[in-house]
């Protein structure tokens, strides 16, 4: 019940926003041409789910996006892993990851357009690049820091190195991998958008830079609304699976 | 039965060599081998005997109970199991942690910590689901089967934790101060479903403890130690009849004399 007394005041604070923005532009405080009125923004929006068009750039964004974001979850979960767990592959590989941690993402473009093309590999491999850092880093803590007494449980019933590793160290470590895949699907949606401007590929984020060039403006704030509908979506997709995965944190079920 | 054979086979065994026994041994610890924690230890724990360890903390009590469960080496002397130096931890001494709520696996069920050890057994579904219900049963569990390590009480937790290791059927069960967070009356009740079950299962039982009490109502026998460095002082036969009871064994003047003896050899250290 205090759920939905508490879902009351953000939904007045966004009636208030939207509300700001109508006054803005009904007294003409900026030109239309900047920032169109909001149902004019939200026709527009209507009339692309009307014809169709929205789907073509909703779903390349999303299927580039998703896919960067799994490989980088299963790499970033592979090696967090490796390091996590084992000395030798921690000093291996540490100091290399810590001179490619701090590159920007988006300075990944051109090496990746000299390797790739203009092409969806290029993306994906941008999208990957950025987004497995927060997976790689939180796996690396989660698998690092499994109990001392849990590795005794494990060596006292004879666990094969196998078996600690996928009935013990894993979900230990699963509340921090799953925070760290949260965070590096952010990422990956910021990156999507960014090569696809980058490299003109279909999707949301070229159709917003097009807007943009062409003076589109009900276009341009249409596409920023997808975008941050997109973000609320996969946000909330991902809490609920993190309840269900992680419901035994739960005190009372 | 599998427990008949695994009983006839420790039996074998104890016909040539006690339980476990430890030689001459001692542990150091420091980066110059400087803090000696145990010192010239030797014992026997006899096949199926109740034996209690008791002494003040920092005696090296817990160091001695990891020694022979395998989770470390001495720095002399040797550990040995049924006769054999013992190189590691074995599925046949099943080990009981004091702190249940970390030694718990807290992702999976009641149910499914039990069920950890039968995973490798070659049990079927079917076989693994009926000796976890019959765990279950035996101690206590039946109503938070399918809870969660968290959702359940500080006692609760250790039944779990002692239904487990009694899952991997094991031939020496080494327990680590189990009883020592838990409030006085979950003790008490506690105390006397191990006593009934080390008797019906007919395992040999190391017991740590700090509470002398503790150590003298459970135990067939009661080992002393003192500190810096750990070190047996006593041995004592408790030769009080069983089954035990909580109000007239602790009552029994012969409980109140090696009460009395042991209180008085640890003080005297």
């Amino acid at each position: 019940m205090s759920r939905t007394l508490n879902a009351l005041p953000p939904l007045l604070f966004a009636a208030a926003a939207l509300l700001a923005w109508w006054l803005v532009t009904e007294f003409r405080l900026v030109s239309p041409v900047f920032l169109p009125t909001p149902a004019r923004t939200f026709d527009e929006l209507a009339g692309r789910f009307a014809d169709g068009s929205i789907w073509t750039s909703l779903f390349a964004t999303l299927a580039r996006m998703i896919l960067g974001w799994l490989l980088a979850s299963l790499a970033g979960v592979a090696l967090g892993a490796a390091i996590g767990l084992t000395p030798l592959a921690r000093d291996l590989l540490s100091p290399t990851l810590e001179f490619l941690r701090p590159l920007p993402a988006s300075a990944m473009i051109p090496v990746a357009i000299l390797f790739f093309g203009l092409s969806e590999q290029m993306a994906v491999f941008v999208i990957a690049f950025g987004s497995i850092w927060p997976v790689l880093m939180s796996s690396v803590f989660g698998f690092g820091h499994v109990s001392p007494r849990l590795r005794e449980v494990s060596a006292a019933l004879g666990l094969t190195k196998w078996e600690f590793l996928g009935k013990i160290a894993t979900p230990s470590a699963m509340p921090d991998i799953v925070a760290g895949m949260r965070s590096g699907l952010a990422v990956s949606l910021i990156l999507a958008v960014v090569t696809e401007m980058q490299a003109s590929l279909p999707g949301l984020g070229r159709d917003i830079f097009l807007a943009q060039r062409s003076f589109r403006g009900t276009e341009l704030y249409a596409g920023l609304i997808m975008l941050g509908v997109i973000g609320v979506a996969i946000n909330h997709g991902l809490g609920l699976a993190e309840r269900r995965l992680l419901r035994w944190r739960a005190r009372d079920a | 039965m599998p427990d008949v054979e695994t009983r006839t086979r420790a039996a074998d065994a104890a016909s040539e060599a006690p339980a476990l026994a430890l030689r001459d041994v001692g542990v150091v610890f420091g980066a110059e081998a400087n803090r000696p924690v145990l010192a010239n230890i030797s014992l026997d724990v006899r096949e199926g005997e109740f034996l209690s360890i008791v002494g003040p903390s920092g005696c090296g009590k817990t160091t001695l109970l990891r020694l022979l469960a395998g989770l470390m080496k001495p720095t002399t002397g040797d550990v040995l199991f049924e006769g054999k130096r013992v190189d590691g931890p074995s599925r046949a001494r099943a080990i009981v942690f004091q702190d249940y709520a970390n030694a718990l696996l807290p992702w999976r069920t009641v149910a499914g910590n039990i069920a950890l050890p039968l995973e490798r057994a070659g049990l079927s579904k079917p076989e693994r689901e009926a000796r976890v219900a019959a765990l279950v049963a035996k101690m206590g569990l039946d109503a938070a089967a399918n809870r969660y390590p968290a959702q359940l009480s500080g006692g609760m937790q250790q039944r779990v934790q002692i239904a487990r290791c009694l899952a991997q059927k094991p031939r020496v069960m080494l327990m680590d101060e189990p009883f020592g967070a838990l409030d006085a009356l979950t003790r008490q009740t506690l105390q006397d479903e191990l006593l009934a079950l080390a008797a019906e299962q007919r395992v040999t039982t190391v017991f740590i403890t700090h509470d002398l009490e503790e150590a003298i109502y459970l135990g067939d026998r009661v080992i002393a130690l003192a500190a810096n460095p750990g070190r047996v002082v006593e041995t004592i036969d408790v030769g009080l009849p069983k089954p035990r009871n909580q109000l007239t064994t602790r009552e029994d003047p012969a409980f109140l004399a090696r009460r009395h003896r042991l209180f008085g050899l640890l003080q005297g250290h």
